[in-house]
């Protein structure tokens, strides 16, 4: 158990650092930003309590709205995610799984975990964009925001599947 | 009634999410009034202090072009100097300096410079952290500028870092005029970076696409004159008053290193003034 605390401790560190140095400075296309804490979000452990969980979720989104100078944007969003998580898991767990499986590929198997992972990350972007946006004069900047930003995120969660599917 | 704490012990996250959801709401709405959140913005000293030491790093690669700008900074300065100098010449012979100075009195303004350490551009609302702050005297509700033209206004400062809201964003006006011709104001639409619009131009006054926008000097924050940028092209504004002018941008805000802070040592006597007649 405390290992796995100071593992997570790291990656949260080394996550957090790689989203404002590098990925927040990063717009493709204007439009498309990568939140890659979310796939932090996406692997915690099934029965990772929803207290942690949400509370892992704030201090990824504060860290990020700290440097972005968009105080409490990424916030509620990762927020958002982090609580809705456990119950779109909860339609992709079989019988077959072990009892607190991570999720990723070697349990869901890739249509089941790329699609739970598209769900909650489109959920943090539905979030994120209309509170940045805060009106709705700019929809077309709104969905396109949303849908290219999910892309790209949904890219990495793929890329760390790849090289690293089993942690 | 332990029922219903049961229920609630058990469905305690409910809670903690929603503690958490609104205190991300209320920084959201805090967000609105800028000058406030200096603790959750890059204004803050630790992220300041992270973006300072990327931006050294970063700057070693673009000095060969911030030198050739500076250079023909320097050398427009210069021409400036002897045209004043000049000038000056032609008053020394037939007036005292006391007149000249008070020809040319001390408007107020004092300038610092600045480092850019954190810039933005592709959102609705974009900021920029420079590396001054209220220890070097940059305060909130300063005039910011380079070699090229304006920037944007002061609106949150720390201790050694300061927020500024460029003109891309959309909360930005700024008063301003048409050289030689009337006021009006520079508000951005969100779209393009090199862009803006100047609304509410008179129809009664002949514009035309080349015209140089610079700042009106009205509003306490800029000494008139500084440029802004260029009218492209000019329509009709949506309700058929006025006109609506888009604006070519001076300021390559994609690339700002080093800039002007300007305050205004007159701004809280000219501020007392004009509300005392409210």
């Amino acid at each position: 158990m405390t290992s796995r605390t100071i593992i997570r401790a790291r990656n949260f560190v080394l996550l957090a650092l790689a989203q404002v140095i590098i990925f927040s400075q990063i717009h493709l296309f204007g439009y498309a930003t990568a939140c890659i804490f979310t796939i932090f979000l996406l692997k915690l452990p099934r029965h990772t309590t929803q207290n942690e969980a949400i509370i892992w979720g704030f201090l990824f989104g504060i860290i990020t709205d700290i440097f972005c100078n968009t105080p409490g944007i990424h916030s509620a969003a990762a927020t958002a995610m982090a609580f809705s998580r456990k119950y779109i898991l909860a339609a992709f767990t079989h019988k077959g799984l072990p009892d607190d499986f991570i999720p990723g590929v070697k349990s869901l198997k890739w249509g089941g975990y790329i699609v739970y992972a598209a769900i909650c990350i489109t959920m943090f972007y539905a979030v994120l964009f209309p509170l940045e946006l805060f009106t709705v004069r700019h929809i077309t900047t709104l969905l396109i925001g949303t849908i290219s930003s999910t892309a790209l995120t949904m890219l990495f969660a793929v890329v760390v599947e790849f090289f690293a599917p089993n942690k | 009634m332990r029922s219903i704490l049961d229920i609630l012990i058990k469905h305690n996250h409910w809670f903690l999410f929603l503690l958490l959801e609104g205190i991300s709401i209320v920084l959201v709405v805090c967000f609105n009034n800028y000058q406030k959140a200096t603790l959750f913005t890059s204004a803050n000293s630790i992220a300041g202090n992270i973006y300072t030491a990327m931006t050294n790093v970063d700057s070693y690669f673009g000095l060969k072009d911030e030198n050739e700008a500076l250079i023909n900074y320097n050398n427009a300065l210069i021409n400036e100097i002897e045209a004043l100098k000049n000038r000056l010449r032609k008053y020394e012979d037939s007036t005292s300096i006391a007149v000249i100075e008070q020809t040319y009195h001390n408007d107020g303004f004092y300038y610092n410079t600045a480092k850019v350490v954190n810039n933005s551009i592709n959102k609705i609302n974009n900021f920029i952290t420079i590396d001054k702050g209220l220890s070097q005297g940059v305060g909130d509700q300063m005039g910011v500028f380079n070699h090229q033209g304006v920037i944007g206004v002061t609106v949150t400062a720390s201790d050694n870092f300061t927020v500024v809201m460029p003109l891309l964003n959309s909360r930005s006006i700024i008063s301003c005029k048409v050289k030689d011709k009337a006021l009006c104001t520079l508000k951005w639409d969100g779209s393009d970076t090199q862009r803006s619009y100047l609304i509410d131009l008179p129809r009664y006054e002949l514009f035309e696409s080349g015209d140089t926008v610079v700042t009106s000097g009205f509003s306490s924050m800029f000494p008139a004159g500084i440029p802004l940028g260029q009218i492209e092209r000019l329509e009709d504004s949506a309700d058929g008053q006025s006109y609506r002018a888009q604006v070519k941008l001076f300021v390559d805000f994609s690339n700002i290193d080093n800039v002007f802070v300007v305050g205004n040592n007159n701004r809280e006597e000219q501020k007392l003034l004009e509300e005392s007649i409210n």
